[in-house]
Parts: structure tokens; sequence; C-alpha cells
């Protein structure tokens, strides 16, 4: 199947600037919704951007969307998050640039992405050491919706020409 | 058991960010109720994800839209394994496959997968079947790692609109 200027195998594609915004733009109102809830995410007031930033891009990384690992938020960036650190954010458990915080959330992460069901008290308790349950809430929603998102991506073939 | 708080007059622990769950269910919402697809197909894939990823909230819970449209009791049943080989309809197998590759492993959309599916679906509604499925993936996620969801009786719900109604309630 040939692809698209997104690298998609849909054999059309909606108007817009992105790739995703070409592919997810064939159901303009769910995409709509889905960019609302996707900015709220990011509101320094609910949950450190940084540390939603590097879920994201841990997730990325775990399911090969190389769309979502192209994009950076700025949000993040003002919050501190440095190019340097997210160049180790596969050693996340031994760099010395990862806070016992980054810890907690990212072991989260990952086991979200592969098994939901391992998560423990012990990964729950890390997590609750270093946020606060409103911030967990926040950052879950985060963590659903990039799992989500990275899925739709890949499985759709968006950034893969 | 919960192992994160549910908050005063809430029922679930997303309640402590109730404007961002509010949108969560805006999105999840608009996938289901202002869709270009039936609400049995969608419901297939809901149905699959969460065998797959082991809610039993969401295993037990029965969108209204799609029993109306069709999606018996009978028909659930057969969203289990060795589906292949049972009496689903075409349609819904195809669902379910579709399912189990964005579930396990988005990268192995095949060639034939994407045919299949091309011939059966127009590409928006591809999109919002995709989309569907990983939003409730997410969400199945998100109760699961918070405590093993109980066992419940099947309810039928309202099919989620997009004015903020609570989807798959999540154990409290």
């Amino acid at each position: 199947m040939e692809a698209t200027r997104t690298g998609t195998w849909l054999p059309v594609e909606a108007e817009g600037d992105t790739a995703l915004d070409r592919v997810f733009g064939l159901t303009p109102a769910a995409y709509d919704a889905f960019r609302e809830v996707d900015g709220a995410l990011w509101d320094p007031a609910r949950v450190d951007p940084a540390v939603v930033e590097l879920c994201r891009l841990r997730i990325a990384q775990m399911i090969g969307c190389d769309a979502e690992l192209a994009v950076r938020h700025d949000q993040a960036r003002d919050a501190g998050l440095t190019e340097e650190k997210i160049d180790q954010l596969r050693q996340w458990p031994t760099s010395p640039r990862y806070s016992d915080t980054d810890r907690a959330v990212l072991n989260f992460a990952e086991k979200f992405v592969i098994d939901a069901s391992s998560v423990d008290d012990d990964d729950c308790a890390a997590l609750r050491a270093h946020l606060s349950d409103p911030e967990i809430a926040a950052l879950t929603t985060a963590i659903a919706l990039f799992d989500a998102m990275a899925r739709f991506q890949v499985a759709l073939g968006i950034g893969g020409a | 058991m919960m192992r994160i708080s549910v908050p005063d007059g809430g029922m679930s622990f997303f309640d402590h960010q109730p404007e961002l769950f509010g949108l969560f269910n805006q999105y999840y919402g608009t996938l289901w109720s202002e869709g270009v697809l039936d609400q049995a197909t969608k419901e297939v894939g809901r149905l699959r994800n969460a065998r797959v990823t082991g809610c039993n909230i969401c295993k037990n819970l029965r969108f209204a839209g799609a029993r109306d449209d069709g999606l018996t009791e009978d028909l659930v049943t057969g969203i289990a394994d060795g589906y292949e080989t049972g009496d689903l309809p075409e349609r819904f197998k195809l669902v379910i496959r579709y399912a189990d590759v964005l579930i396990t492993d988005p990268k192995g959309v095949s060639d034939d997968l994407r045919a299949a599916l091309l011939a059966e679906f127009t590409p928006e509604q591809i999109v919002e079947l995709t989309a569907t499925i990983t939003a409730a993936m997410g969400f199945s996620k998100a109760a699961v790692a918070f405590g093993p969801p109980p066992d419940m009786p099947v309810l039928v719900v309202p099919t989620p609109t997009p004015d903020g109604s609570v989807s798959d309630p999540l154990p409290s």
C-alpha cells in the first residue's frame, strides 16, 4: 500500500499542519475534544509538566512512536526539563539526572503500559511519597492518554513514512 | 482496595481532577455518541479491551446504544479467546483482531489486517475505532492499576455522551 504524506496507510487525509492533524482530523469532533483534554494535561497547576513530558517520551520510546518522540512541549521546557536529561531517559533507573520522584513516576508509567495489573502497593506508595493524590490523578490521566495516542499513531502508521 | 484516595463526594480518584476528568469524558463521549461508526462495532472493541486488560468493571458494563444496535449477550459471549472459530459476524471478528493488535503490539498491523480494515470500514470509521479502543484501554488500565476492580454483575448503562457523563465508573 502506498504511503501518504503522513506515512499512514489510510487512503485519505484531512487538512492540517501536522501528521496527527491530517489523520485524526478525519473525525474532527473527536479530534477537537482530544486536543482539549490533551492541552489541559500541561497545566502546571495540576502536576509538574516536566514529569508529564518524561512520561510521554518514555511511553513513546516503549511503543516505538517516532511521531511523539519528535515533539517537545514548551511547558516542560519552562519547568526545567533539558535535552540532556531527555537523552538519558532510557537510563532513568540509574542516571544521576533523575530524582526519586522521576523514578517513582517512570516506574509507574512503564508498568502501566506493559501490564497495569502489575502495579503494586509499593509502586503506589512510592508515588504517594512524592506526589499528592490530585497530582497522581492528573498524571494517570496523562499516562492513559499518552499510552492510547502512541498506539493510535503507531497502528495507523503516522510518522512512519 | 483502592490505592489512591477518593475525594469526599466523589466516585473515583479521578474526581481529584474534576475538570480534567470532565474533558476526558467529553472526548470519550464524543467518540461514542457523535461518531461515524455504529456503537455495536465499537462496543465489541471496548469489551475485547476489557478482557485483555483485565478490567472487571469495563468487562461487565454494556453501553445501551450498542445493545440497541443489536449487540446481544449471546454475541458478547463470543468475544473470548477462540473467537476466530465462533459464530460472531466476520466484522466483529475483525474488530477483535484489530483490538488485540492495538493493545499488545500496535506495530503489528499487517498488510493483511490493513486491507481487511479498509475493505470493511471507511478511513473515518477506522480512525474512530482506533481512538475508541485505545481510549477505553487507557481508562481500563487506570482502573486496574489502582486496585483490582471488583467483580460485578452485567450492567447496562447509558452510552457516554460529550456532556461529561461518567462512562465506566471506577471502584470507590
